[in-house]
């Protein structure tokens, strides 16, 4: 470190947190020895960081632990606590008022009030113009918010925490909807900000935007810190190492794909309006197919579009040579095509069954209504899923609810197995999973496209596209920007064409 | 190589063994979620046994079934509506109705088993093709479409029987609710029959497990390919068509058909359902609760009633009951709710519990 201070400005200090038998935290310490640093919190899904910001921000209370602000024990009992104090949270999501102006987002939670009842509005917009201005930001403080871009709404955010004199500034995934440029602009702020003697707690799960931007890193593993110290100490193999506890596994590497020049789902001149424009694309059986490109993309509504979920979808959509239709869900499950959407809890599954009733619940979609089903049929098909897919669940009667996420996104992967789809659609396949599952999943596919499936995969990590695709068709926009090969997918190339660049 | 441990595998294994627990406590017809209403009426059973003379004899049990056939029958139609996550508030002009419906048939000369067929059928038409179609093909917000079904069918009735109560002479309606069969009242039997087919329908077919599915998360439903609109229409056609049937136990009791039948019905219904453990989000509990509701609610007003307490303090206890349930409801499951939350995030803290 570079100053010798006594005391650190923050630290958190074996801090446990349960959440009924899940340990969440057990024993973590964080230690931001002064202002003027980035510190990146790293760890893998389910080690801990979300509940050690969440504990920062004053959002949850530790069971055990203590956390110290300039040296002095603190209890943030309340996320407005944690506010007074200076620490300040930003995510992914804005929480700003969209109908409101820039000014008055920025001092909503402390309006500059005349008497009881008025707003000095004058002195509201002169001093958000003047937060706005020490972040170099040419905005107008009384523009609508609804009317920014989301890298700059993200900025209000950030202005809005300036303007409470933040100390310590968290960013929780703040990038992850923001395309490379907007990052950039957002990182020259945070780097305008350390300038400035604020510290800043950084979580990002692009390792390369940790290395971009943060001098110190904590990483967390299972609740509790395993390492801590200079980032420059570290390179991406170290730092996952780390994270994982064993040497970082690549997945494995899907052999060379030949192609059989027959197309077993083929997309002509596909269109949503407002989401994806004039859409060709084949895959073969045995294919799997990458949609890469920014949040926002349309990726994901290709792949509804696919499936039946836009009314006012045009263009063609054919099966094994067979233009087919599909107005809704039914009719592309009806075709024997499958989904797994990217929000398992909100659209995958049904939280209040179990995970037989679930796994079984589309291959079972087009029997009678009042037959009984049959245990005779149906256990069999879940035992099955269970052991291939390597589910694991205290009994097929399980809620579904009580699998880890890895488990239930087999599950909801598994579900159009046990349908016997022939075309399979992923969005975002192994979001919220841990790195195991991650590579369980990664198998999963391998083995569907090996059994003749065709699948069709988006992703916003592209190492994921790179790992698993045969070919990677890059969106920007809602249109094909590029189709890429093996050998033509680079992390660079894709990022190129994803951004709008020819 | 402690770290072996910790790998992610292992987690997910902690995670399945204390599955049992947890399932126990989402289980969804589970004990657990009516238990307390169950324990709390049949204390209410012994102590009305033991201090009212009158109450346990075979006549006042016969009563006092017989008071709840109607509300039993609605009731547990209208679980089916709120395992999806709705509810039905014209049910009660649904039975009105189907009262009047059946009056003029009769008076047409209709034979009455084929008018009470035949009513049954106009029950589910018209729920199943108003607020079914509305709410489930159209996607209105049941509220709205039921509230505006209950007023507007209110309104049929009234011009249909120029508000006038008709007496309907037809001995087979008449048995339906008078008569006895093996001694026992012939509502009774419609009670164990239609409980009978509820708990069949709800856990022996698909529909059953769609009525639970589009409850749970109707759009993981409907992208498994399950006909989400089609639940909906026939959840509402079954409650119609459960309204029919009261209306027809209703004519048949008083031997006439009133177009002022029905009005607190829904939202007797609805307390029944809810007493029960179903939850109004939907997706979670069923109609063996739901009978213990009504049962429920049904020896309060006869118990109360024997012991000369005025009906208004029975309305009181049994608001205050209904509102105590769902708050147990609800410190019980903020207890589960750090549980639940705990499983709705797995990834987050799933990995960390190795």
């Amino acid at each position: 470190m570079t100053v010798a201070t006594s005391t650190a400005l923050l630290e958190v200090v074996d801090v446990h947190r349960r959440f009924g038998g899940v340990h969440a935290l057990r024993g973590a310490t964080l230690s931001i020895k002064h202002g003027g640093t980035v510190h990146a919190l790293v760890g893998e899904n389910g080690s801990g960081k979300s509940t050690m910001l969440k504990a920062l921000a004053g959002q949850l209370q530790p069971d055990a632990g203590t956390i110290r602000l300039d040296g002095e024990e603190v209890e943030f009992s309340h996320p407005t606590v944690a506010l007074r104090r200076g620490i300040v949270t930003v995510t992914q999501e804005t929480t700003l008022a969209p109908d409101l102006s820039i000014a008055e987002n920025i001092f909503m939670g402390h309006r500059m009030e005349r008497g009881r009842l008025g707003i000095r509005w004058g002195a509201t917009s002169r001093r958000a113009g003047e937060v706005l201005d020490r972040l170099h930001l040419e905005l107008d403080p009384n523009q609508i918010v609804r009317r920014l871009r989301p890298d700059q709404q993200q900025m209000v955010e950030i202005a809005r925490a300036i303007s409470m004199d933040a100390r310590v500034l968290i960013l929780d995934e703040a990038t992850s909807s923001l395309t490379d440029d907007e990052v950039e602009s957002l990182f020259a702020i945070v780097r305008r900000l350390r300038d400035d003697g604020v510290a800043t707690v950084f979580v990002s799960h692009r390792l390369s935007e940790t290395f971009a931007l943060a001098d110190e890193v904590t990483i967390l593993r299972d609740g509790s810190t395993v390492e801590a110290g200079p980032l420059e100490d570290y390179d991406r193999t170290s730092l996952l190492g780390a994270m994982v506890g064993r040497e970082h596994e690549e997945p494995p590497v899907r052999p060379e794909f030949r192609s059989s020049e027959s197309a077993l789902l083929s997309l002509r001149g596909v269109s949503v309006p407002g989401a994806v424009q004039e859409i060709d694309l084949d895959v073969e059986p045995g294919e799997i197919v990458g949609l890469a490109g920014l949040v926002g993309a349309g990726r994901s509504e290709l792949l509804g579009a696919v499936f039946g979920l836009y009314p006012d979808r045009s263009g063609e959509i054919r099966l094994a040579g067979e233009s087919i239709r599909v107005r809704s869900p039914r009719d592309a499950v009806d075709h024997g095509i499958g989904f797994v959407p990217a929000d398992r809890k909100g659209q995958g599954l049904v939280l209040t069954m179990s995970v037989r009733e679930n796994l079984i619940m589309a291959a079972s979609c087009n029997r009678p209504r009042m037959l009984r089903p049959s245990a005779s049929a149906e256990l069999p098909v879940v035992d099955h899923a269970l052991a291939t897919m390597r589910i694991r669940t205290a009994s097929p009667n399980a809620a579904i609810g009580t699998l880890s996420g890895g488990n239930q996104q087999k599950v909801a992967l598994g579900k159009w197995l046990a349908a016997e789809s022939k075309v399979l659609l992923l969005d975002e396949p192994t979001r919220g999973v841990d790195v195991g599952a991650k590579t369980e999943i990664y198998r999963l596919l391998g083995d569907a496209a090996d059994s003749g499936i065709g699948i069709l995969v988006s992703s916003s990590e592209v190492p994921e596209l790179l790992a698993i695709c045969d070919r990677i068709v890059v969106m920007f926009r809602g249109r094909v920007m590029a189709t890429l090969g093996r050998e033509e997918a680079t992390e660079a190339a894709i990022t190129r064409y994803g951004t709008g660049h020819e | 190589m402690s770290s072996i441990e910790n790998t992610p595998d292992t987690s997910t294994d902690t995670a399945a063994a204390s599955a049992p627990a947890r399932r126990r406590a989402i289980a969804w017809d589970g004990f657990a979620r009516y238990g307390a209403v169950l324990i709390l009426l049949i204390v209410l059973f012994i102590v009305l046994s033991l201090t009212q003379p009158r109450f346990f004899t075979k006549a006042n049990i016969e009563n006092l079934l017989t008071g709840v056939s109607i509300l039993w029958v609605v009731s547990l139609g209208m679980t089916f509506v709120v395992l999806t996550g709705g509810i039905d508030l014209s049910v009660g002009a649904t039975l009105a109705l189907t009262g009047i419906f059946l009056s003029k048939m009769v008076n047409l000369g209709i034979p009455g088993g084929v008018v009470f067929v035949m009513c049954i059928l106009f029950g589910a038409l018209v729920g199943g093709l108003l607020n079914g179609v509305l709410i489930g093909r159209i996607g209105l917000s049941f509220f709205v479409v039921t509230l505006g079904t209950m007023v507007g069918l209110g309104g049929v009735v009234s011009l249909w029987s120029n508000t006038r109560t008709t007496y309907v002479d037809s001995s087979f309606i008449n048995a339906i609710g008078i008569n006895r069969l093996l001694g026992i009242p012939v509502p009774i039997w419609i009670m164990v029959a239609s409980l009978l087919v509820a708990l069949y329908v709800q856990r022996s077919t698909y529909f059953g497990r769609d009525v639970y599915a589009v409850g749970g998360n109707g759009d993981a439903a409907r992208l498994s390919g399950i006909r989400v609109s089609r639940t909906l229409v026939a959840v509402y056609a079954i409650v119609g068509g459960c309204a029919a049937l009261a209306g027809a136990i209703q004519v048949g009791r008083i031997g006439a058909a009133s177009p002022e039948v029905g009005g607190d019905l829904a939202l007797n219904a609805a307390a029944a359902v809810l007493l029960g453990g179903t939850s109004f989000l939907g997706g979670v509990g069923g109609v063996s609760g739901t009978a213990v509701g009504v049962l429920f609610i049904g020896t309060l007003q006869n118990g109360l009633g024997i012991a000369g307490v005025s009906s208004f303090w029975q309305q009181v206890v049994t608001g205050v009951i209904l509102i105590a349930a769902v708050l147990i409801d609800r410190i019980r499951q903020s207890g589960a709710f750090r549980g639940r939350s705990r499983v709705l995030t797995t990834e987050q803290p799933s990995a960390a519990g190795a």
